[in-house]
């Protein structure tokens, strides 16, 4: 057997499996968008009568571009949020001292968190009876109502949530770049006379601002999927102010037996993540091409 | 003066130090609070659940009662999905990073595309063909089609991760194998993967927590039969209400595997859930 052939029996079974376990779900997908297949009624499946009637309906349906919307806020907010506090935490982190080893390993928890977990610790945060946020605020003088159930707080408390959960991702990311930033011209600054801020601004921040980027297009993308979370706190309540396109999908397919709508709303998410996946190859192949 | 002078220095570099350290521990007790909350929680009687005195006496009693119920069942069924689905992926996909490393297949920079978009890909796209092949595949609430889902993630994360450690092995050591008469594959068992234990070690506890930690797989794919844990603390939310002593106790469990995992391969932590995303 020749060295060529040995490794492509080495490679053949990870792409038979890769192929079974995503390429044909992702034909049956659009397959299935193409129809108004409805598990409650038989005769929908496989009809291709009218195959663009589940797009042409997403079209004008404002229960969908809510969703969309909803999901704009929740990515950018929380994306943002998660690099202030990632890039924060990370510049405290960055001094070699046993307290703060330590502490590297403990801002990592809410990260690998089984994500119902995460949705149960905030639960109770935002439970008023319970929550000792709540019972703070009451001691202080200024009781306020569930955060949750409230049409103009919901959102937030769910960003707020999603962001602590994730903050860890970009705070790693965000130490390693700067454990990666030479020593040499931040002394040559501080002896120009620079201040903290300009050192950390002109210097610092050119050498990791590639990483920070990355980290954020991940968390942007991953945002897509927020699942456990609003399942837990809000069911994508109060009404449908927390209801993102995945759970519009999910309520679609799952819970209204709608799958060929349910498949057309998902088969666009698929669509746009790659898109923003293209950028992410784009930009750091840019970066790879500036460095060398 | 001199002197002086940059002992005055030292000093305040000192203080910054002590200063920065003193942020840190508040910062991280105070981000910490909410899961400290929870775990203190499941240690409360009944009686005393909403309190928040520091000193009560703890009680197992809510451990006690997720002992009886179907709670330790759907345990089982995490710990073997998990465990099954991990070791299936690295089966698999070891073979075929080190065929990627080694190959020089035209092809590989395709492949790789096709990873990325799997890693990217929102689950949702897949759970709705997966449940409604496994309706017909009779795969619906059985562990066998958990495995087989968990599958898209791991395998993907287990190709990509284990690549670079084999383009970092050197070739020279099993050109030496080979010399004395090896096949490339007992070449690779013998010398390639010895050499990189650290990295499979870390992708295969990587793995074992992202198929842990599934919620959203377990729920829409599994009712009772192969529900895992986290599905069961949902399924006892519905059905007996919030019983807050008994969730956090629930909560505590589920997240105790991952928690002591994680802190063991923080390191490896970012490459594996950034895949492709970091620079070596």
């Amino acid at each position: 057997m020749s060295r060529h052939a040995a490794f492509r029996l080495g490679l053949a079974p990870a792409l038979v499996v890769l192929a079974l376990i995503t390429i044909a779900p992702a034909i049956y997908l659009v397959l299935t968008s193409l129809t108004p297949l409805n598990l409650t009624l038989p005769d929908t499946a496989w009809d291709f009568s009218a195959p663009l009637d589940n797009y042409r309906d997403l079209l004008d349906d404002p229960r969908f571009s809510r969703s969309v919307w909803v999901q704009v806020q929740l990515s950018v907010a929380t994306v943002v949020l998660q690099l202030a506090m990632g890039l924060g935490i990370a510049l405290l982190l960055n001094a070699d001292t046993p307290i703060r080893r330590f502490a590297r390993s403990g801002f990592l928890i809410p990260m690998v968190l089984p994500p119902i977990v995460v949705g149960i610790v905030w639960r109770i945060m935002y439970a008023v009876d319970i929550s000792p946020f709540h019972r703070l605020m009451d001691w202080v003088g200024l009781p306020i109502g569930s955060l949750i159930t409230n049409p103009d707080t919901a959102l937030w408390a769910i960003v707020l949530a999603e962001s602590w959960e994730w903050f860890p991702f970009t705070m790693l990311m965000a130490l390693a770049a700067l454990q990666m930033v030479p020593a040499a011209p931040i002394e040559a600054a501080r002896i120009d006379g620079a201040s903290e801020w300009q050192t950390f601004r002109y210097v610092v921040f050119p050498f990791i601002q590639q990483t920070l980027l990355v980290a954020g297009i991940f968390r942007l993308i991953d945002s897509i999927k927020a699942f456990p979370l609003i399942f837990v706190l809000t069911d994508g309540g109060p009404g449908d102010v927390t209801e993102v396109t995945n759970y519009y999908a999910y309520r679609q397919a799952f819970t209204f037996s709608l799958w060929g709508y349910g498949s057309a709303i998902a088969t666009l998410m698929v669509i746009g993540i790659f898109v923003l996946s293209w950028a992410i190859d784009r930009l750091t192949r840019a970066a790879d091409t500036d460095a060398g | 003066m001199p002197a002086d002078a940059s002992s005055r220095a030292r000093r305040k570099a000192r203080n910054r130090l002590r200063l920065g350290d003193g942020a840190t521990l508040v910062l991280l007790a105070l981000v910490l609070f909410p899961f400290l909350w929870l775990v203190q929680m499941s240690f409360r009687p009944n009686a005393d659940i909403l309190g928040y005195e520091l000193a009560f006496s703890p009680t197992l009693a809510h451990y006690r009662a997720l002992w009886t119920g179907a709670f330790p069942g759907s345990f089982v069924n995490s710990l073997i999905t998990s465990l099954v689905s991990t070791a299936l992926a690295l089966l698999i996909g070891v073979p075929a990073a080190f065929s990627l490393s080694r190959g020089g297949f035209r092809s590989s920079r395709r492949i790789a595309l096709w990873i990325l978009a799997t890693r990217m890909a929102p689950p949702i796209a897949f759970t709705i063909p997966f449940f409604l092949a496994y309706r017909f595949l009779g795969l619906s609430d059985t562990r066998t089609g958990l495995i087989l889902v968990y599958l898209t993630f791991n395998l993907a994360l287990v190709i990509w991760m284990m690549k670079p450690y084999f383009d970092s092995v050197p070739r020279e050591l099993e050109e030496a194998a080979l010399i004395d008469g090896c096949g490339i594959w007992s070449a690779f068992l013998r010398v390639t993967l010895p050499l990189s234990a650290p990295g499979l070690a870390a992708t295969a506890v990587i793995c074992f927590i992202l198929s842990w930690n599934d919620f959203f797989y377990a729920l829409v794919l599994t009712r009772t039969q192969a529900s895992t844990a986290p599905v069961a603390i949902v399924n006892f939310i519905q059905y007996t209400g919030w019983e807050w002593g008994r969730i956090a106790a629930a909560g505590t469990l589920v997240m105790l595997p991952v928690v002591a995992f994680s802190i063991l391969v923080r390191n490896y932590l970012v490459r594996g859930l950034a895949a492709g995303g970091v620079k070596e």
